[in-house]
């Protein structure tokens, strides 16, 4: 859960960047935040990975009160959040593997299940082939992706995804915000800040637009997308999603590979749905 | 922590050295040149220290005795002088050998001994060197205090001089070697500055997937432990080959040398180990607390 209350910030230039700011997203929710550059936005980033502190106001996240946490449990605080980032951060001498797999390391997680959940992990954005490869050997799209498998390799309660898709081809996009909404389903609370309102239009669902360091609208918008599938089509997909994501929480027992579904899989099953039903392109 | 996480974490510290080995060259290098400007110059003034004390054991003190002392008398003189503190050794000259001493001192006119023909006149005596020259005035009234001493004879000034030298030299070498210490440091802490900056980023991403300050500075002590103990080895290589290549042009010299005290430069084999152990020692410590300390900065995130 995320919750700021009459949270203002201003920076020491005198700037006032969020201005009495009240928001709450309950946990399991998928919100998107807008805004053109300069409104705020970034600053409530910082502010809910605690890189900033409010001037005054609450801010509390994952029921950690960010203004009282002491700097010794920030790093407690920060492994219960997943982040994905507009220029992906990966760490570019670590392949695809030890960058999911880093993060299980700074929780001391045992090797024997750092070996089974960074592979399923992998195979749950698609990018097996590609699990030895290093950042600089990917394409936009695919670093962002592994962005994403780091973000939900420790099962965190909130991802917080700043402009993700700002840094990849707009069909990419789309995928993206599929795979956030697949991970959204299985429980885990999204915030995606984006300024890419054809995305949102696109796929609804709760719009936060921050203005001028206000919150000048909150409401939850149905999306165009659902005209890409008829409704029952639509149900069955997006239960397919959950089944699929089913599993990732927290394997017990050994892993088989092929016991891993795609994503991608998911994805292309809805689309090549779409385009029989002969819906819209997205 | 587990001991599989400690095990990642020294791990990474040497991988990080081959990921990033141009920057891991340089700080070598660097650790490398400062290890050896300060290391030799500290070896150089051991030296002059050495050869400065090696001059003044040359600074002998001449005792005599009085004429009529039984050599029984004599005897216990020469325990009594070897139990004075200060004293390094002590040397009998007998009657017989100071007259033949004397004979090849005045060569010139050798007709005088035409007329001696007994050394029984010549007093007994002792030729004295301190190890100590600062206190060789102390030494010399203890001497002269014991009952049936003619005279003690040494030359102060020569003393006095050679500990004045010792203390110019302690002082333009201490300075020198302050000097090259903090240049040395300027050089390490920018080097390694330079390489904790390259790879900001990378410990910004640690800090917000959760790394502790720990987790993140322990890779970065392995590495610049690992960097500076292979610099203190290759510093120590090094000063060994100048060194015993320097060591064996001067014995060589041999006589000629040895007047200006030469014969007391201190052999490598007395200092290899001290020698080995101090490069390693701090070139270890100096590359890891540089490494850790210079990533403080880029912590704070």
């Amino acid at each position: 859960m995320v919750e700021l209350q009459n949270v203002s910030v201003t920076y020491s230039g005198g700037v006032d960047a969020l201005n009495n700011v009240s928001l709450k997203i309950n946990d399991g929710d998928f919100a998107f935040v807008v805004g053109s550059s300069g409104a705020g936005k970034s600053t409530m980033i910082k502010l809910l990975l605690k890189e900033i502190d409010a001037t005054s106001g609450n801010v509390i996240v994952n029921g950690y009160n960010l203004g009282k946490l002491k700097k010794r449990k920030i790093p407690e605080f920060r492994r219960t959040l997943g982040f994905v980032f507009q220029d992906f951060r990966l760490i570019p001498s670590m392949t695809v593997y030890e960058n999911i797999a880093f993060v299980l390391r700074v929780l001391d997680a045992p090797l024997k299940y750092i070996r089974k959940r960074v592979p399923y992990v992998i195979g749950l954005v698609g990018l097996h082939a590609k699990t030895n490869s290093y950042p600089d050997e990917l394409s936009g799209g695919e670093k962002q992706r592994v962005a994403i498998a780091r973000a939900l390799v420790n099962d965190p309660q909130l991802i917080i995804a700043d402009e993700p898709t700002g840094n990849i081809d707009p069909e990419l996009s789309y995928e993206i915000v599929e795979l956030l909404k697949g991970i959204n389903d299985q429980g885990t609370t999204i915030l995606m800040v984006t300024h890419e309102h054809d995305l949102v239009r696109h796929f609804g669902g709760r719009i936060i637009n921050i203005t001028n360091g206000e919150i000048v609208y909150d409401e939850v918008v149905t999306g165009t997308n659902c005209d890409l599938l008829p409704e029952v089509e639509l149900a069955q997909a997006m239960e397919n999603a959950a089944n699929l994501h089913h599993e990732y929480s927290m394997p017990d027992g050994d892993i088989e590979e092929n016991d891993i579904p795609y994503v991608d899989d998911v994805i292309a099953a809805i689309t090549s749905t779409a385009k029989e039903n002969g819906g819209a392109e997205k | 922590m587990k001991i599989s996480g400690i095990k990642y974490l020294a791990n990474q510290g040497i991988e990080n050295i081959w990921k990033n080995k141009m920057m891991a060259f340089a700080t070598f290098c660097v650790l490398l040149i400062s290890l050896l400007l300060v290391g030799i110059s500290i070896l150089f003034y051991f030296n002059m220290n050495s050869m400065i004390l090696g001059l003044g054991n040359q600074n002998e003190i001449a005792v005599y005795v009085e004429t009529d002392t039984p050599q029984e008398r004599v005897d216990e003189i020469h325990e009594q002088i070897k139990n004075i503190e200060n004293i390094d050794t002590v040397t009998y000259i007998s009657k017989k050998e100071a007259y033949e001493r004397m004979q090849k001192q005045i060569s010139q006119g050798k007709e005088i001994f035409e007329y001696i023909d007994d050394y029984q006149f010549m007093p007994d005596g002792f030729s004295v060197t301190v190890v100590n020259n600062d206190q060789l005035r102390a030494t010399v009234d203890a001497i002269t205090r014991i009952e049936n001493i003619q005279s003690a004879d040494s030359s102060p000034q020569v003393a006095e001089f050679l500990r004045e030298l010792r203390r110019v030299v302690t002082l333009v070498a201490g300075a020198a070697i302050i000097a090259l210490a903090v240049v040395s440091m300027i050089m390490i802490s920018n080097t390694t500055k330079a390489s904790v900056y390259s790879r900001r980023e990378e410990i910004q991403i640690m800090k917000y997937v959760g790394a502790t300050d720990s987790f993140i500075r322990t890779p970065f002590f392995v590495e610049g432990l690992v960097t500076g103990f292979f610099s203190g080895a290759g510093a120590f290589f090094i000063t060994w080959a100048v060194y015993r290549s320097v060591y064996n042009v001067v014995v060589a010299q041999g006589m000629l040398i040895n007047a200006f005290g030469a014969g007391s430069i201190i052999p490598f084999a007395e200092i290899r180990i001290p020698c080995g152990l101090a490069y390693l020692l701090i070139g270890s410590l100096v590359g890891a607390f540089g490494s850790v300390i210079s990533t403080r900065k880029h912590l704070d995130v």
